[in-house]
This record gives C-alpha cells, structure tokens and sequence, in this order.
C-alpha cells in the first residue's frame, strides 16, 4: 500500500505526456488524477492506521539498496509513522485536489499533458521527500520537489517573467541546499551514518561536543541543526531566504496551491519536524529558529498589508504562516508545528484556489484595484475566500483558531528570550494577518465594480466571447475542491486538535517527533488572556479593515499618502529585491561575465579550440605560401634543408 | 660460373619485368598505337605475375647476395617489392578509363610504369651504393617521363619539368653524399660501410649520410624536401599521380630504410636525428599545409607528405619494432592513397574530370556507395580505430615511445589532430553539404579498386597476422634484435 | 689523413696557379693596353655581316633529338673502350654483361628507329 502511496503519482508523471499525446489531453487529466485521488483515499486509510493505531515503531519498507561506500550505505526505504503519514494526507489530498481543480483551471491551455505530468512527478517528489528513511533519500526528495517546482513555475515559458522567477526560485533554493547538504556532510561525519535511526540513536551522545572550523570551535550537534535549519529556510522561504516565494506566484494558480502554500514550502517545517530529535539537543539551534520564524511571520505579514496582487497577498501570508510553524518547533511544541501546517495546508490551498478561480472570473486579471464587487457574481467562491480567511485569521473554532492559537500559547509559554520575541511578533503579526486578510476579501468581493474587461484578456484570451467581458462562476471541477477544502478549514482543526496537540498527544506521534510534553503542559498553564490576544487580534484587524475598505474607501489611499516613507517601503518588500541584486545579483553577474568573457572567451577560447585554429589556419596559409610555384623557390628550399641539417651537425657535433 | 654469377631463378620477377618491358616496348614499336591496349594489359600480367612470384618466395629462402653484395633477396626486400608492385599494377588498371577517355592511345605509359617498376625493385634490393644509385635513376627517368605524359597539358608538362629538375638536384645531392660516404668509408658496399662507421663517426661520413639521407627523403616527398610534390601530383594526370603516390614511396622508403639500418647502425645517433627533424617538419607541413587546399589531388600531395612524416617515426625508433612499424604504414598506406585515387578518378562530371573537393559536396545522396568508401578511406587516413589507418600510426607511435622517444610520438599524436581536420571536412562535405549534381557513371576499374581498398582498410583489424607477420619477418632481415 | 691532405697539395698549387694566371691575364690589358674605342671596333662582329637577329633564336626540336641519340652512343662506345681494353680479364660474364647491355641499347635504337626518330621530315 505505501508503495502504491509513493509510486502512483510517478506513474501518473511518466504516463501523462505519452498519454496525453496519444489519446488527448483530456485521458491524461483522468489518468493522473485519478491516481492522484487513489494515492489520497490509501493515504487516509494509512493516516488512520498508523496514528489511531497500536503500532508502537515506525514501519520500515525496503525499496532498495542505494549505494553502498565505505560507512556510507543508502537505502530506499519508506519510512512509515505518524509523521509521515501526517503529511501523506496533506500531501496526497491538496494534491488529488489541485489536480481535479486544474481540469477546470487550466481547461484552455494548449500543453495540459505536461502540467499534469510535472504536478504528479512533484507529488511523487514530495511523497519521497516525507517518506525518506534517510537523510540522502530526503535530500534527494528534497531536490526533486524543487526541480518540480522550477518546472512548473516557469511552464508558461513563454513569458519572460515567468522564466527569471524559475530562476529565481532554484538559486535561493539552491544556497539554502547548499547548508543543507553541509548538514548533511556534517552529520555524516558524527553520526558515521545517514539513517535516521541510528542518528537519533547517537543523538544524544553528541550533546557538548565540539567541532573546530573556522579557527573556532563550535558546538558540533548546534552546528549540524543550523546547518539542516539553512536548508529549511530556504525551502520554506523565512526571513532572508524569501526572496524567490513571491516571485513564484508567476506559476499556474493551482501550483501556488499546492507547491507554494501547502506542501513543498512545508517541507522546511517537516524537515525540522523529523529532525526534532537532533533539534531536541541543540537549544540554541532552535532558539534561532524560533527567531527567524518570528521575524518572518512578522516581516511577511507587515508586506503583505500594502500588496495588490491577490496572490502576492497570500504568499506572503503563505511565509508568515510558515513562520508561525518555525516558531512552534522553536519552542518545542514540534506537533503544534505540525498541527498548524496540517490545517495551514487546507485553508491556504482553499485559500489559493479561490484566488484562482477569482482570477479565472476575471480572466487573468489579478490586481485587486480592479476588482470589487464580485461577492454577488460568484458567490460560491466568495463563500469560500471566507471560509478560508475565516480560518486563517483565527476565527474560533476554525481550524486556524486551534492551531495558530496554540501556537501563541506555546511562545509564551516557551522558554528564553527567542520565544518571548517570538510570542510578541506572532501576536502583532496576527493582528496584521486579519487586517490584510480582511483588505484582500473587501477589496475582491465589496464594494463598486472596478474597471470590469479593462485589463482582460491580456494574452489567455477565452474562446467563448458571450461572457468573455462579465465575471462568471468557475466549473464544478473547480468549486468540489473548494468545497472539500472549506470543509477541511472549518473542520480540520476541530477533528484533530485532540489527537494533535492536546496532552497526551504522544499517544498519536508514538515518537515520530521528539517529546514535547513539557511544551504542551506548559501550554495548559497560560493566563487567559493569551488565549483571548490572538482573537482580539483577529476582531480587531478585523475591524480596521472594514474600517478603511467598507466604511470609507479611499481612506487606505490617504493613509498611504500620509505615510509616504513607511507605505513605499512596505510596498517594496522592505527593499530585500534591490539589496539582494546589489550584494549578490550584480557582483554574481560581474563575475559571471568576468570568467565568462575574459576566463572562458579571452583566455580559454582564446588560447583553446579558437586560437588554436585560428592559429593554425595562420600556420596552414603560411605553409601554402611557401609553395610559389617557382622551381628555384622549392630548390632553394630543400638546400635551406640540407643547410640546416649540416649546420646542425657542425654545431652540435656528431656523436 | 655462370650459374653463381647470374642466378636466373633467384632475379626471376625482375628478370620477368626487365624482359616485359623491352619486349613491349618492341612490340609497341612494330604495331604502333594499335597494340596499346594489349600491351597495358600484359603489363599488368607481368606486375602482377611477378609480385605472385615474390609472395610464393615468402619465407622459403633466407636472405641472399648477389652481385658482390648489391643486390639483396630478402623478406626486407621481397616485402617492399610487392608492395611496389602491387602499386605499379594498380595505378597502371586505374589509367585504362582515363587514358581512354583523354584519347592517349600509347603504348609507351605501360613500359614506363614497368621500367620505374624495375628501378624501384633494384632500389629496394640494392645492398650497394651504386646499386642504389642505379635503382633510382632508373625509377626517377621513367617517373619524369610519366609526369609530363600528356603532354598536350600544360600543367602536366610544368609538372613533369619542375620535377626532372628538382629530381637532378636531389639526384646530385645523393650522388655527393654518395661519394663523401665513400670517401670516408672507403667502400660503397653497405656491410663494408657498416664496419667503417662504428664508433666515432667523422664529419665527413656524418655529412655523407645527411646528402644521401635528403637525396631519398626527396623521393619520398619528405619535408623540407617535398616542396615538387603539390606542384607535381596536381599537374600530373591524375592516375600517374596515383602511381607517384603508392610505387615509388614504397621502393625509396625501403632504401630509405634499409642505409639507414644496414650501413650506418653503429651511426644511428646521428642518422635518427636528421629522421626526427623530417619527420616533424614532414608531419606539420602535411597537416597544415593541406587545410587550405580545395584541389583533391594537392591535398593528398599534403596528405602522403604526412604520412611519410608518420611513417619515419618508425624509423626514427631505429628498432626492429620501428621497421615493423615502417613497412605495415606504408602497406596500409598503399592501400588508402590507390583507394583514395580511385575515387578521384570517379570524379567525372559532364564527361570532363574534377578534381575539387567542393565537387564531393552531397554525394553521400548521389552516390551513397562511393561516398561510404571515400569515408571509411578518409577517416582511415585520419587515423580513426578502428581502420587500417590507426593501426598504422599506433605501430610506429609504440616503437617510437617503446625508443623513448617521448616528445616525437607526443608531437606526432598532436599533428595527426591537425591532419584529421581536412580528412573530416571532405566526410562533412559529403554528407551535410547540398548536393551537386551527380557524377557520370564510374568505369569499373576505380569502382572495384575504392571498393577493394577501401575492404582492405576497413577489415584488417579482423585479420591483421598476415600483413603484421609478413612486415615483422622483413624488419627481422635488418635487425635481428 | 694528414698524408692523404698532402698528397693533394701540388693539385692545389696548380689550381691556385692556374687562378693567379688567368686573374693576371684579364687584369693585364686594362693596365697595359692601348684603347682606342670606335663605333665600328665596338659593334657586334658575325662573319663581316651585321647580324640580322636576336641570337637566341628557337632551334628545331629535332636539333635536340639528334644530340641526346648522339650522346647516347658516344657514352656506349666511351663505355666499351675500356671493356675491350680489359676484355682478357672480364672472362665470359663480362662478354654476357656487354651483350646484354648493347641488346638492351638495340632495342632502345630499334625503338626510336620505329618511331621515325632518324628521319628529318
């Protein structure tokens, strides 16, 4: 059955083009996702299994030998547990569901075989990722989600923008991988192994041992995690590693959906998950992890308050609420972390796929400033923005209520001044999290219409012109998912909060993740009113939206012109873009141009494969001319030659 | 005392050659341009009847004197007679179409062939300084001769005249060293020059050996003594330029060799120096040299200027090995340039000959069969494994590196690159260029010869032992070691 | 070597006396002769005429012919001066050798015979 989980989508990914080419696209469609919704139903099944199970260990399923070298030996292996089998439901789920809303999203597009194909090989990715029993494995899932991603971000190839945010995307992701495989190496190199097992294993043995680099001597298991958490950063996109999130919204909406929102960008967050043993001995690794996870769900929420786009808005929501996630494992409370990217991964897909099908009403068009008024002309998908945003900022009894508040109550209740910094930003951020939240629903779906068809039909012009200009209700392929997925951003956290996080939780982990009893009793003890602040937040963010957005339009604008400074420098994402293409862009390309003009072209052509033949037609020409023709020329040569010859031997003597 | 001093049975192919060509000649005189044809043809017979002869003799009696010593039946000798042999029969079949269609009835080409046939056989035999002499003047007055053969073509009659009189100097360059070695050796016979030379060698025999040594580098079109070869094989019709590319080589190379290794080996410090330096200079003007050519013919004068660079590697080795590796090039050598020429001669477009290589551009679409063969050849001259071409190169590259002769091998590696450039570029010519119009319907001669050739240089690797064998028994009759 | 150098030294007397001599006698007249240029002493002198052209004129090429079959035979009878000087001595290979080679100059001669080389017009 695991097998089926993992290898399923990868058959979708390998049938789907051949498929597609021989029997059309719409076989294709069918074919993966009716794999897709195969994986996600085993998964369910699985989910229950393991953690509602008696199954006390992980479960162990051999693929194959990898590579075998000295001490390093790889294998193939499904690594089954409750953890895993988490994010086989999140994964398999948002998935089977963003393929079937892509038959109705991507209906027009000319090469919808190959979307299908790369969406499957990413869920194959991602599921190798979460299964990994390894860290080589999980590296290599790791890798594989990002060429996935780079694939699909860019699949309008055509588009220029597109292609520079592919880009984008994997050299980000590269240096994060960069610690990443450093993490890995140094891991290795202490651990003599890449098993997780036999890692956790050792684990504790290494708490206080150093390592001497730099000409310093470090703690070697702090080392190691930030190491792996440079890795997480980059795949989640946190604070200095965000750059490429953004940018990625260039893609296909049900790519932002599934890739962007709720699972690759997770990987970060699963990642420090499994490791949490290791996390576990390393304080002041995961006191900066906390760190950076506050200061990102801070800074993204602040950025996301001034956005336009529509989905610009939700993928800085998208990092904020990953920072959320990195705050919990901080603390300690690993399945909070969890819980919150669980319900995160439904209401944030719903959230995007609502997005989508707004965009597909208006026919491509995704600045909010010309929206407004659509709440009576789809309706449906207004219901279900709400429902997402409802979750999202924390409406009681939602989903996001019980996670992202539990997340609140463990910062405060954590440890050390990292946590105190993280409770005090994710409680501001919360705050902006419903204000902003609230602008995108106002700006969307109240209000007067604004520029209907102004901007339509830029370059996916839509065949059928009798509602080509008026915004229309997306098919039942697109709004089932929506559906499902409110039901899973009302419900989610309600259903799961028990098994998840409440004490006795480790009942359901059976030790996938490290314990976190102390957090969650912790938890338990908090004053009420850090209970009430995350609501409080929510109403009251609430309410200056509605303020500025319902009550008074225009207000927003006045307010941006009162604070020119602060309004531009939130609109420009606090400038990361411009420094990063002064400290690193431009010098890169100098140097790049640098090896490539003067290294490659002056002095590797130039004396390489060009020179060498220019050289040598030189040479030939000179040849061709020494034969003039001229008898005398050619006698005169061969006494040069036995001149020379005779010379040789009056000077150099005979032997 | 006749029978010791004329062994009728041991000179029986030269005697056959000698006898046919006065015979036809006579014949030739008495029937006029009539017996042409019959006369080419039984020319053919007795070149080939006669190397049938050398190849039975193979192995059957060791090497023999006579004369007093200047004239040499051995494996050496019989090996590089054949070769000789085979190149006079070829190139004299290859003239048949040719000679037909210029409306050249005489009967004079077939004895001319069969008398430089002769010459190269006394050259290649010669144990004697004035044998040798003899053997070369013979084989040079008759190639003159052919070169200006048709003699209505002003570029044939240039050709044939630049090279009488560059052959006159490098015959009195020959005869001077000739007569220095003798003047310092006191003998003209190799064995007695052999004993002479050991030792410390003077200056005098040392300069002998360097005129001698230009004298036959001339013969073989071996730089910086090569400049009439363009000139000469572009003029030249084209099968007279096949046959000045595959029989004289062949015999000059194996005089060449056979001073080198029998009269001077206690000298072979100084000897191999004045080798390494043609070799060099051979090699890098046949490669570069050739990259600008369009004319086919002149790049194959470039070409064999190459490979004769290629082939005194061998002998710059100065080791049994060496010599083996000397006699299987210029066999592999003989094969690829009669090949090559043969295909030249199907170069015929609207009843006129062409002979650019511009001309070749797309034939791999008009003529598929001949532009396959032309490839296997061209790529077998650039020395691509595995045709015949890359086990000619490695046999003298191993003698040479087997000598510690580091740097020559590695500069000879290095040339060899240059000279594949031109041999691909006609491969690319054929097959990526846009086609030209076809070329008229190929006699069969050429036809069998390419296809001939061109199995010969692409199935050795299947069956080398017979020609590797028969060249090891040859270098063993010079060295023993 | 040194005896073999010194045997040679009354050539190089000769060869340099010989020089001496003629340097002296084509320097002699320019200093001891009487000049008394006139247009008539300096003009080209043939047999009492004025030549009537340029001399390097285009000879027939059977000139040339003749001459080359000429030196042919004059070599073969310079060859068989000293044969039949030492003919006692070469026994009968040196007789065979002899006829072989004046056989082989026959039919070179039947040849250029057929071939009207011998005939002027």
């Amino acid at each position: 059955m695991y097998q089926a989980i993992v290898f399923l989508p990868l058959l979708g990914a390998l049938l789907g083009e051949p498929v597609g080419l021989r029997a059309g696209a719409r076989a294709a469609e069918i074919l993966t996702t009716g794999l897709l919704l195969l994986c996600a139903a085993l998964s369910w099944a699985a989910f229950f299994q393991v953690g509602y199970g008696a199954q006390a260990h992980a479960l162990v399923v051999p693929v194959a030998q990898w590579l075998k070298v000295g001490d390093l030996d790889v294998s193939w292996a499904l690594r089954i547990d409750a953890l895993t089998a988490t994010m086989l439901v999140v994964v398999t789920s948002v998935s089977g569901l963003v393929h079937l809303y892509s038959i109705g999203y991507m209906a027009e597009d000319p090469s919808r075989p190959r979307f299908f194909s790369y969406l499957s090989l990413f869920t194959f990715a991602m599921l190798m990722l979460v299964t990994a029993d390894n860290l080589v494995q999980m590296f290599f899932g790791w890798e594989g989600v990002g060429l996935a991603s780079y694939l699909l971000i860019g699949f309008w190839y055509e588009k220029p923008s597109a292609n520079a945010a592919a880009i984008k995307a994997f050299v980000v992701n590269r240096v994060g991988d960069f610690g990443f495989a450093l993490g890995i190496f140094l891991v290795f190199a202490l651990t003599k192994s890449v098993s997780f097992d036999a890692i956790f294993a050792a684990a504790p043995g290494l708490a206080g041992k150093s390592v001497h680099a730099f000409g310093m001597d470090v703690d070697a298991l702090t080392l190691a995690c930030l190491l792996l958490f440079m890795g997480a950063m980059g795949k989640s996109a946190q604070f200095l590693l965000h750059t490429w999130l953004p940018d990625a919204m260039e893609g296909p909406t049900p790519v932002s959906a599934l890739i962007h929102a709720a699972t690759m960008v997770t990987a970060g967050v699963f990642m420090v998950a499994r490791l949490s043993p290791l996390f576990a001995h390393a304080p002041a690794a995961l006191g900066f992890v906390t760190a950076v996870g506050a200061t990102t769900a801070l800074f993204a929420a602040t950025v996301g308050l001034v956005q336009n786009d529509i989905k610009r808005v939700i993928a800085y929501s998208t990092c904020s609420q990953l920072g959320y996630m990195f705050v919990a494992l901080g603390v300690g409370a690993y399945g909070v972390g969890i819980f919150h990217l669980f319900t995160h991964a439904f209401f944030k897909a719903l959230l995007f796929l609502g997005a989508g099908s707004v965009i597909h009403a208006m026919h491509h068009e995704q600045d909010m400033r010309n929206m407004g008024g659509l709440r009576t002309k789809i309706p449906l998908t207004f219901w279900a923005m709400t429902v997402g945003t409802l979750a999202l900022t924390g409406f009681p009894f939602t989903a996001g209520y019980y996670s992202k508040d539990a997340i609140i109550e463990a910062a405060y209740a954590g440890q050390g001044w990292t946590a105190t910094y993280g409770f005090l930003c994710t409680v501001v951020a919360a705050g902006l999290t419903s204000f902003y939240s609230w602008r995108l629903v106002f700006m969307t779906f109240f209000g007067e219409p604004r520029a209907f068809g102004a901007h339509a039909h830029d370059d996916h012009a839509h065949g059928d012109d009798a509602h080509a200009h008026e915004p229309h209700e997306s098919p039942a392929t697109m709004l089932v998912p929506l559906a499902l997925l409110s039901l899973g951003a009302l419900a989610a956290g309600f259903a799961f909060h028990g098994a998840f996080v409440a004490p006795g939780a480790e009942a359901f982990w059976k030790g996938s993740i490290a314990d976190m009893s102390g957090a969650v009793d912790a938890m338990e003890k908090v004053p009420g009113f850090v209970s009430l602040l995350p609501t409080l937040m929510m109403v009251g963010g609430f309410l200056v939206a509605y303020a500025m957005y319902v009550m008074r339009p225009g207000s927003a604008d006045a307010l941006a012109k009162a604070m020119p400074l602060a309004y531009r420098f939130l609109l420009n994402k606090w400038y990361f873009d411009e420094l990063y293409d002064f400290l690193f862009v431009r010098p890169a390309f100098w140097l790049g141009r640098l090896f490539w003009k003067g290294g490659d072209g002056r002095i590797i052509d130039g004396f390489g494969p060009d020179g060498v033949s220019s050289e040598v037609l030189a040479v030939s020409g000179r040849v061709v001319r020494l034969q003039s023709g001229y008898v005398y020329h050619y006698a005169f040569a061969m006494m040069l030659g036995i001149a020379a010859i005779i010379t040789w031997y009056l000077f150099m003597g005979v032997r | 005392m006749m029978p010791t001093f004329f062994p009728l049975a041991s000179l029986a192919p030269e005697l056959l050659i000698a006898l046919a060509a006065l015979g036809l000649l006579l014949l030739g005189a008495w029937r006029g341009e009539r017996a042409a044809w019959i006369v080419a043809e039984a020319a053919i017979a007795a070149l080939g009847i006669a190397a049938v002869m050398l190849v039975m003799r193979k192995g059957g009696v060791g090497a023999r004197t006579f004369f007093h010593g200047a004239f040499v039946d051995d494996a050496f000798a019989r090996f590089m007679q054949a070769l000789s042999l085979v190149g006079g029969a070829v190139s004299l079949l290859l003239s048949f179409d040719w000679m037909r269609r210029r409306g050249i009835g005489a009967f004079e080409y077939p004895v001319l062939v069969l008398l430089a046939t002769l010459g190269m056989m006394v050259l290649a035999a010669a144990g004697d300084l004035i044998a040798l002499y003899v053997g070369l003047e013979l084989m040079s007055l008759a190639l003159y001769v052919a070169a200006a053969f048709d003699r209505d073509d002003g570029r044939a009659t240039e050709a044939g005249l630049k090279y009488f009189m560059l052959g006159a100097l490098s015959s009195g360059m020959l005869l001077y060293g000739a007569s220095l070695i003798y003047g310092f050796a006191g003998s003209t016979a190799f064995d007695d020059i052999a004993r002479a030379a050991q030792g410390h060698v003077s200056l005098g025999l040392a300069f002998g050996v360097a005129f001698l040594l230009a004298g036959l580098a001339f013969k073989i079109s071996a730089a910086p003594f090569h400049m009439w070869t363009p000139d000469v094989y572009e003029g030249a019709p084209t099968p007279v330029t096949a046959f000045f590319a595959s029989a004289p080589k062949m015999a000059a190379m194996a005089a060449l060799v056979r001073v080198t290794t029998t009269a001077f080996p206690g000298a072979a410090a100084d000897w191999r120096q004045i080798v390494v330096f043609v070799s060099i200079l051979s090699m890098a003007i046949g490669g570069f040299g050739a990259l600008g050519q369009r004319n086919f013919k002149r790049l194959m004068a470039y070409s064999s200027i190459g490979h004769m660079g290629f082939a005194l590697v061998g002998l710059a080795a100065g080791s049994q090995a060496g010599v083996q590796g000397v006699l299987v090039y210029m066999a592999i050598y003989l094969a690829m340039t009669l090949g090559t020429f043969a295909a030249i001669l199907l170069m015929r477009r609207g009843g006129a000959y062409v002979e650019s290589i511009d001309d070749l551009a797309g034939l791999s679409k008009t003529d598929p069969a001949t532009a396959t063969f032309l490839t296997l050849l061209m790529f077998s001259l650039a020395g691509v494994p595995p045709l015949a071409g890359f086990f000619a190169k490695y046999y003298v590259f191993t003698a040479a590196i087997q000598a510690g002769l580091f740097s020559l091998a590695t500069v000879g590696v290095l040339l060899s690159v240059v000279s594949a450039v031109y041999y691909l570029r006609i491969v690319k010519l054929m097959w990526f260029d846009e086609p030209k119009a076809a070329f008229d319907a190929g006699a069969r001669a050429p036809r069998w010869t390419l296809a001939l050739a061109t199995a010969v240089v692409g199935l050795f690797f299947l069956l080398p032992a017979p020609l590797v064998d028969a060249a090891l028994a040859a270098a063993r009759a010079l060295l023993p070691a | 070597m040194p005896s073999l150098v010194s045997d040679y030294l009354p050539l190089l007397i000769f060869v340099a006396l010989a020089g001496v001599i003629a340097v002296v006698l084509l320097a002699a007249p320019f200093a001891l002769a009487f000049k008394n240029p006139d247009p008539e002493k300096l003009s080209a002198y043939e047999c009492g005429f004025n030549p009537f052209d340029d001399a390097r004129m285009k000879f027939d090429v059977r000139f040339y012919l003749v001459s080359l079959l000429f030196i042919v035979f004059d070599l073969e009878v310079a060859f068989l001066f000293p044969w039949a000087v030492s003919f006692h001595r070469v026994g009968l290979a040196g007789f065979w050798s002899m006829m072989a080679f004046l056989g082989v100059l026959t039919i070179g001669f039947v040849y250029e015979w057929r071939k009207g080389a011998l005939e002027w017009d």
